[in-house]
């Protein structure tokens, strides 16, 4: 054992650095098996409390709303104008669906088919004989409101729908019906085509309430300017 | 073969005791120097039964070993090559040879 005795400081002095490192690593283990559940625990805390604060706001927007509606009649006319509020009364549905005939060979098919356009001719005849209220396919009509097409299907206030159409209008059953009927207008041009076209005249109809987003992000209040157009 | 022991143990009682915590980020590479120095001293009980044993060579042999094979696996960190592993390999199978050797030498010697 001589040989041995030869280096037993060395080595005992490396044993000691081993045995700490041991020790550390031990403990860091240890320490990290325990902390792995409070990590979690922390996340979820953090997460209640984001979802606490969120909570909050939106009940205070709540509340901004609801104090808002109070005030009565004038704020509730201002819903009806801006068509939060379903309505119902004596209108036209409009149903429209894609052309029953065949395209003819070497005609373009686009033509047998509903289009953005039509649907925007029948809503501005419809308005111009004084349509109170419109809705495309339960889509409320309002300021904001695009009529684009979207592929094969039509978007409404963002919101995508495929043929047949339904257009709901509220107003005088005679002239609603009367200004999609005249003569050139637009059940005619349409019927060329084959678009089904059928309108039926109702003494309720119902047109449902504007449901999309209502932020203004870059709009604001300013003053009225004389002068400017 | 008391020495050696003792040593141990004091390192032992020094690290349960010390309040040193590794980070986690770190866990890693103190964990393949932890492995490199475990080699370096099987390697140096083997050398020290066989007879060939050089202090400045085990002494230096361990710090090295340590810190090279911790930097390595840095290294390997940072290029997206896991190093850890093979680290781990290396030194694994390093220290069951020298335990194997060692353990030869000694019953050669006893028996």
């Amino acid at each position: 054992m001589k040989n041995i005795k030869q280096g037993r400081w060395s080595i005992a002095c490396v044993c000691m650095v081993l045995g700490f490192m041991l020790a550390v690593q031990f403990r860091t283990t240890e320490d990290m098996k325990q902390s792995l559940p409070y990590q979690r625990l922390e996340e979820l805390a953090d997460r209640v409390i984001r979802t606490e604060k969120e909570r909050d706001e939106l009940k205070e927007e709540l509340g901004k709303i609801k104090g808002r509606q109070d005030p009565g009649m004038i704020d509730e006319e201002l819903r009806i104008q801006a068509g939060l509020v379903p309505l119902e009364g004596p209108g036209v549905i409009v149903r429209m669906d894609d052309s029953t005939q065949k395209s003819k060979a070497g005609e373009n098919p686009n033509l047998y088919v509903i289009h953005d356009e039509d649907i925007l001719k029948v809503v501005n005849e419809l308005r111009a004989a004084g349509a109170e209220a419109v809705s495309i396919n339960g889509q409320r009509l309002v300021g904001r409101s695009e009529i684009r097409c979207a592929g094969p299907t039509l978007s409404v206030n963002n919101v995508r729908s495929a043929a047949p159409f339904e257009v709901h209008a509220i107003g005088d059953t005679t002239a609603l019906e009367n200004a999609l009927k005249m003569r050139g207008g637009v059940a005619e041009t349409l019927k060329v085509w084959g678009i089904q076209m059928e309108i039926t005249s109702s003494d309720n109809v119902y047109v449902p309430p504007y449901k999309g987003s209502r932020k203004l992000t870059y709009a604001q209040v300013t003053q009225e300017k004389e002068g400017k157009k | 073969m008391i020495l050696p022991v003792l040593g141990l143990c004091v390192g032992i009682v020094l690290g349960s005791l010390t309040p040193i915590l590794i980070p986690l980020a770190y866990s890693k590479f103190f964990s393949v120097a932890l492995l490199a120095s475990l080699d370096s001293v099987f390697g140096g009980l083997r050398a020290a039964v066989s007879g060939n044993f050089n202090d400045a060579v085990f002494i230096s042999g361990f710090f090295t070993n340590a810190l090279l094979a911790a930097f390595l696996v840095y290294v390997g960190d940072r290029l997206g090559i896991d190093l850890y592993y093979v680290a781990l390999l290396a030194f694994g199978f390093r220290i069951f040879q020298n335990l194997a050797l060692l353990r030869r030498q000694l019953l050669r010697k006893h028996g």
